[in-house]
């Protein structure tokens, strides 16, 4: 029972981590419609952008260039959807063509990331820290501290989505762009920034992923994008909240069992549950009509 | 013979077997319109399972592997391609028919990853990340070859197999089977309202494409007598969707062009190239980036290929003869195009 509660508790870490990536791909996603292969890649670059700011250059603090690396990362997104993805897109009335162009992108990001920082595991700067012991749970300072943001940031979009002006134009063009767009939402705006929101918690979500898991490597945003794709598919493709559900539930199903099976194999639990998912509610979770 | 025509013969193989390879996902993606995000997946099962038969009894080789029936070749390739064809009809029964396109693309290339995670952690299976080496070289016992001679021969066999594999796929292509994939891809609404089984035709091509994976796969670990996942990582299944877009989508010759270009003269002429010194793989990594570029530049200023998909005219003979005999009412009752399938 020990180790279950010891497994919650890391289950906790990995649903914090997975719903920030899980949030920013949904947003994207609900906006222009078609997925983003890349995003994976947008979270090792973001990640690695820390790292340049924590370990190679002005040596900031982890939580201080974590901000840099993931603002770094959102306008960086930004550009890439002006300059590339969004002239594809409105080229071409197929999400084919701009799918697989965010799959080269995904090819080049993760290599301009080798080429800089190359094949090695690296780890962040942090102070050495000890373990604290919360009721059955063991957890660092730095998990806590990066489960507080989580939630926060849960909070947050939330409030977004449902309260500011910014937020109901998302949804409305989420629902459907022609009608926000005749309706005097400036479409164009709200992708811009859309992007840069999604850049920003990809960069953000792959930073606390190295930092919660004490390592990272150029590869390791690509080998955790299945398990933000799980999070989504089961939560119900283009819901926020869903996707929120899904993170928890993928968070904790794969920490659990790696208490009872071969660790190696416990994101493979995250494809298991979204063949179930597929089996038995395709729609997910919580789908919305007309999006799945 | 010298080191030059190794390398030479060593890239006529490569043009071939990816020319195999375009072809599959050619029929899946350019054809049918799935886009198969996991299709190197498919290609490292073909490739083990080609290895595994072939290879003897696991016990004492220092290698753990299932199968080990010393099955020779060409028999193994067989089983390397329906391997791949089985583990495509079971993706495609689960997801297939539930999914949209690019959620089937979420759940393939999350496939692909799984795929790779088991097998490189996995040991008993295809022993994990060594991979199966020492694979026997096809027919060397019967040719009695030299390891030198087997480069240019397997590389002909090879070529055997590529060109026997076309001529089927054009035969496919040509059939009312590849008219109903090519009006499924172009719309699949359309394409049910006329009556055409939209899911049972995807299956089809689903189970062909990955059938010609395996079989590409197979021809791989045969050729280089071992296959590990540092050479199956799913960044790879976009260098072969790169050769059938360069080269021409939906289009069989295109196919073995676009494998010139972006296989034989991006991937593995640059591997001959010195490193730079002090940076180790740097060459490896611009390589990948200039194919994603290319890619994109190519899909923006030429997006139908180097070779571009013919427009198909169809006459229907039985309605050009009837006009002769001015017999107009028999023409509206037998006009259509019969759909053998």
């Amino acid at each position: 029972m020990q180790q279950f509660w010891l497994a919650f508790g890391f289950g906790l870490v990995t649903a914090s981590v997975l719903a920030i990536s899980a949030v920013g791909l949904s947003l994207q996603f609900g906006i222009t419609n078609y997925i983003n292969f890349a995003y994976g890649d947008f979270m090792a670059l973001g990640a690695f952008m820390t790292y340049g700011l924590n370990a190679e250059v002005l040596h900031l603090n982890i939580w201080v260039a974590l901000i840099g690396g993931s603002l770094g990362m959102g306008v960086l997104a930004v550009l890439l959807n002006r300059f590339l993805l969004s002239p594809f897109a409105r080229r071409f009335d197929r999400t084919f063509y701009v799918m697989i162009v965010t799959f080269g992108l995904s090819l080049i990001i993760l290599n301009v990331v080798y080429s800089i920082w190359g094949p090695d595991v690296r780890a962040y700067n942090t102070p050495i820290e000890q373990v604290l012991h919360i009721g059955p749970f063991l957890l660092t300072r730095n998990q806590l501290i990066v489960m507080a943001m989580s939630i926060a940031l849960m909070v947050l979009v939330h409030i977004m989505l449902k309260t500011t002006r910014l937020g109901k134009s998302m949804r409305a063009m989420s629902d459907n762009t022609t009608l926000a767009m005749t309706s005097g939402i400036d479409t164009k705006l709200i992708t811009t920034i859309t992007w840069f929101l999604s850049g920003t918690l990809a960069g953000l979500s792959g930073a606390v992923l190295g930092i919660t898991e004490g390592n990272l490597t150029p590869a390791s945003g690509e080998l955790f994008l299945f398990v933000i794709f799980a999070a989504v598919i089961v939560g119900g493709v283009g819901s926020i909240y869903g996707a929120m559900a899904g993170a928890v539930l993928i968070g904790l199903a794969t920490e659990i069992s790696a208490a009872f099976i071969n660790p190696s194999y416990k994101l493979d639990v995250a494809f298991v549950i979204l063949i179930l998912t597929l089996l038995f509610r395709p729609s997910g979770l919580f789908s919305r009509p007309g999006k799945a | 013979m010298s080191a030059i025509w190794y390398y030479v013969f060593t890239l006529v193989f490569f043009l071939f077997d990816y020319f195999i390879l375009a072809m599959g996902l050619n029929i899946q993606y350019g054809e049918t319109g799935i886009l198969n995000f996991a299709y190197i997946g498919f290609v490292a099962i073909g490739a083990y399972v080609t290895g595994a038969v072939s290879m003897p009894n696991s016990v004492g080789t220092g290698q753990h592997y299932i199968l080990g029936w010393s099955i020779p070749f060409p028999f193994n390739l067989l089983i390397g391609g329906v391997a791949a064809s089985l583990l495509a009809v079971i993706v495609a029964l689960i997801s297939l028919r539930r999914l949209r396109t690019d959620y089937l693309a979420m759940v393939l290339i999350s496939l692909s990853l799984v795929l790779y995670d088991v097998c490189n952690n996995f040991v008993p299976l295809f022993n994990g990340a060594d991979g199966l080496y020492n694979v026997p070289e096809p027919m060397v016992g019967v040719f009695h070859l030299t390891s030198n001679a087997f480069v240019p021969f397997f590389a002909a066999v090879t070529g055997v197999v590529a060109g026997i594999l076309w001529f089927v796929m054009s035969r496919i292509t040509r059939a009312p089977l590849g008219r109903t994939l090519r009006a499924i891809r172009d719309d699949s609404g359309v394409a049910a309202a006329l009556g055409k089984g939209v899911f049972r035709y995807q299956l089809t091509s689903m189970l062909i494409g990955s059938f010609y994976a395996g079989v590409g796969g197979g021809l791989i670990i045969q050729f280089g007598g071992s296959f590990n996942p540092s050479a199956w990582l799913p960044g790879e299944t976009f260098v072969i969707f790169a050769v059938i877009i360069v080269g021409g989508v939906g289009n069989n010759i295109g196919l073995i062009v676009g494998s010139l270009l972006v296989e034989t003269m991006l991937v593995h002429l640059p591997a001959f190239l010195p490193a730079i010194p002090g940076h180790p793989g740097l060459i490896e990594y611009i390589d990948a980036m200039v194919i994603g570029a290319l890619l994109m530049v190519m899909l923006w200023f030429r997006p139908q290929g180097m070779v571009p998909e013919r427009t198909r005219r169809f006459t229907i003979p039985s309605l050009a003869a009837r006009k002769d005999d001015g017999d107009a009412v028999a023409v509206g009752a037998n006009a259509s195009p019969k759909e053998a399938e």
